[in-house]
């Protein structure tokens, strides 16, 4: 070992495995040691632009999960993951509307899985940052019925803010009371502060003042969120709908930006599931003939505060890629 | 609260509810739509006036200091202002989320009309983050979090007129993020024989400022501390610019009070207060109303105790003692800092307590016994 380990990243790996054994409660295995690795399934996009084969994409998911627990199916997977007790909040970043956002087959396809685990419809809650945004992409605003929940957060936040590291704000009630687990499903783009925009840059979505938090490439606020115990303690899994992705002029939708990546991405490791995107964003950046984001001043330096944390890992050559 | 409902949302309600009260009863010429409800999802968009376009549909604000650059879809820092398709717009002219009708003294303005109401509005959003902020509440949500009034510029001087105050104040929250509508409502309320004043941070750039002070009687400015790091660890924001901006409105002739909220062990010191009153008083001279205000915790810094009295009055001796004329001290209702003194013979010109006004014997402006003249907006 290079170094000595701190008591903080002491904390971290103890804090995930407690994670594990509290989410693995029974007789569903646990994933191995998963820091660092990231599932991917190869998707492409629908024809013309259109949905996507809703069985394509409920393989595409599955195989991820497998790929980024290292387990036999898709059932041991969710099963270690998700207990069929827990309410499982899934925060999709809507922001750019239907041309880069989480396409609701797939966000759809994942619910499913949960269902199978034994989780009601009425305990799977699909969310974002407010209803509008949710259906201006695609998905339908729900509070009964349907397969799963989706509404937005919709100004319901916590009555007093919380501090956690530099951030101090009032946490969606969603997280901070109604879920018992969370999944940050998001997608794979360039962001013109933060850099990347994937798992992570999610969650300023929890938060009633992410605009507060663009300074100094979002760092190390970013990694602050991730680090609230509201967040930490809760977040199981990232998937990340890299089946078109953007490397570059976000965080809007720019068409001339857009590529067909033709990937799921899912991981365990929030920190290592960013730190993979930064890496397929700077690999198509390269491709175009364009400077890295770190040549670009937007480093995504917030990977590495979280992996200072003890929450991931956040150098891109550290990053465990598991196709399935 | 049984019903579920939280402290912003109750206050933003009364806030609507008096604000109401406060319109012009039904039958008049106002519009239907003014003095209604906004909806939270469709906030009325209008270019901001203090920006400049870049590369690639971004865009980077020229209202504060902070000076954003803002890619599409974005916001900037004070969450009121985005970027649309490289159109930098604001969402909050005309959206009032709170309306009251004040005395002068609570803003306060001490030498500006004294024992006179101000129609005090304000909109969601602040340029800085104040660990202590009193209304962080509205000041610190997006205006999509916050119930609105719409309330354009001329049913605000409206409001005013037909309630018999004399004095427009933005306030509350930051009026820098909603620098538009403080300007037009300015004009607007100038029509009507009314004038504008302001209770700000201080934090903008020097272009709108000089823009609209020209529309102001007054502006209060708080000066958080006198230490940049300070203004970096509590503030999330620079105090040059600050001090930059205080001297341009004592330089434009607009009347200028200062205030200075002190806080236990943050920026309370001696040192901190002889060295922020010499500035005063070597930038400004000595006859800016300085105010030297009681913290009480709030928001992010609950674990702090209220400025203990004596502190307050060390700070005042302090003030008096490098030469300020009229240092007055706060939220300490009943204390004889909260009253104005003639620098000349000594005399009691205006007792107050609290934010009422008990006795004033200023003559045009001039001190009764002496006639020394007292600097202000008296008439």
């Amino acid at each position: 070992m290079g170094r000595a380990i701190s008591r903080r990243e002491l904390a971290g790996f103890l804090g995930l495995g407690l994670a594990g054994l509290a989410r693995g409660a029974g007789a569903a295995p646990r994933p191995p040691q998963s820091r660092g690795r990231v599932g991917l399934a190869s998707l492409r996009p629908g024809a013309g632009g259109g949905p996507l084969d809703s069985a394509a994409a409920e393989r595409a998911v599955s195989a991820a999960l497998v790929a980024c627990t290292g387990l036999a199916t898709v059932r041991d997977a969710v099963a270690a993951l998700f207990a069929a007790e827990d309410t499982v909040g899934v925060k999709v970043n809507c922001l750019a509307g239907r041309g880069l956002s989480p396409r609701p087959e797939l966000v759809g396809a994942f619910a499913a899985l949960l269902r199978q685990r034994g989780i009601p419809p009425h305990r799977i809650i699909v969310f974002d940052r407010s209803s509008r945004e949710l259906s201006r992409a695609g998905f339908t605003v729900r509070r009964d019925g349907g397969d799963f929940l989706c509404y937005g957060i919709d100004n319901d936040y916590d009555r007093e803010p919380s501090t956690s590291g530099e951030i101090g704000s009032c946490f969606a009630r969603l997280v901070s009371t109604t879920c018992s687990a969370l999944v940050s499903f998001g997608v794979v783009k360039d962001h013109d502060l933060s850099g990347v925009s994937a798992g992570l840059k999610n969650l300023y979505g929890l938060i009633h003042n992410p605009n507060k938090y663009h300074d100094h490439n979002c760092d190390p606020y970013v990694a602050d969120v991730l680090n609230h115990p509201f967040v930490r303690g809760t977040l199981r899994l990232v998937i990340l709908d890299g089946v078109t992705a953007q490397c570059h002029g976000g965080p809007a939708c720019r068409p001339d930006a857009v590529w067909p990546l033709g990937l799921v991405a899912a991981s365990t490791d929030p920190v290592a599931a960013d730190a993979w995107a930064w890496r397929v964003i700077d690999a198509e950046r390269q491709r175009r003939g364009m400077p890295s984001l770190e040549a670009a001043g937007r480093p995504p330096r917030f990977l590495v505060t979280a992996a200072r944390y003890g929450l991931g890992v956040g150098d891109p050559a550290g990053i465990v890629e598991v196709r399935a | 609260m049984s019903d579920g409902m939280n402290r912003r949302q109750l206050a933003v309600v009364a806030c609507a509810g008096a604000a109401a009260a406060l319109l012009p009863r039904r039958g008049d010429a106002t519009p239907p739509a003014v003095g209604a409800p906004v909806p939270p999802d469709d906030l009325p968009a209008r270019e901001a006036s203090w920006y400049k376009k870049l590369p690639e549909g971004r865009v980077e604000c020229q209202l504060c200091p902070r000076g954003c650059q803002v890619a599409d879809a974005e916001r900037g820092g004070c969450g009121v202002r985005e970027n649309r398709g490289g159109v930098y717009n604001t969402l909050v002219h005309s959206l009032a989320c709170t309306v009251h009708l004040d005395p002068i003294e609570k803003k306060p303005f001490f030498h500006v009309l004294p024992g006179s109401q101000a129609l005090s509005y304000a909109t969601a959003g602040c340029t800085v983050e104040c660990k202590f902020c009193q209304n962080w509440e509205i000041s610190q949500f997006r205006p999509e979090q916050v119930a609105a009034t719409y309330l354009p510029p001329e049913a605000l001087a409206r409001i005013a007129r037909d309630n018999g105050a004399p004095l427009l104040s933005a306030t509350y929250s930051e009026p820098v993020v909603f620098w538009e509508y403080v300007r037009d409502t300015a004009i607007e309320g100038r029509k009507l024989g009314l004038r504008s004043t302001v209770v700000s941070n201080g934090y903008i750039q020097e272009k709108p400022l000089k823009e609209v002070l020209p529309s102001l009687v007054a502006m209060k400015v708080d000066l958080k501390a006198f230490s940049e790091r300070f203004y970096k660890e509590i503030i999330r924001g620079e105090l040059k610019p600050v001090l930059k901006s205080i001297e341009t409105i004592k330089a434009s002739g607009t009347w200028l009070e200062i205030v200075v909220l002190l806080v236990p062990g943050l920026n309370d010191s001696e040192d901190e207060v002889r060295a922020l009153t010499r500035w005063v008083k070597t930038n400004l001279g000595s006859e800016v109303p300085l105010h030297l205000t009681r913290f009480h915790p709030t928001y992010r810094l609950t674990n702090l105790p209220p400025t203990p009295l004596e502190t307050l009055e060390r700070a005042w001796q302090i003030a008096k003692a490098e030469g300020l004329a009229f240092a007055y001290l706060g939220n300490v209702p009943g204390h004889p800092g909260e009253n104005t003194v003639c620098p000349g013979c000594g005399g009691q010109l205006i007792r107050r307590v609290g934010f009422q006004v008990m006795e004033n014997r200023l003559a045009n402006g001039r001190c009764p016994s002496c006639a020394r003249a007292i600097p202000g907006v008296w008439s």
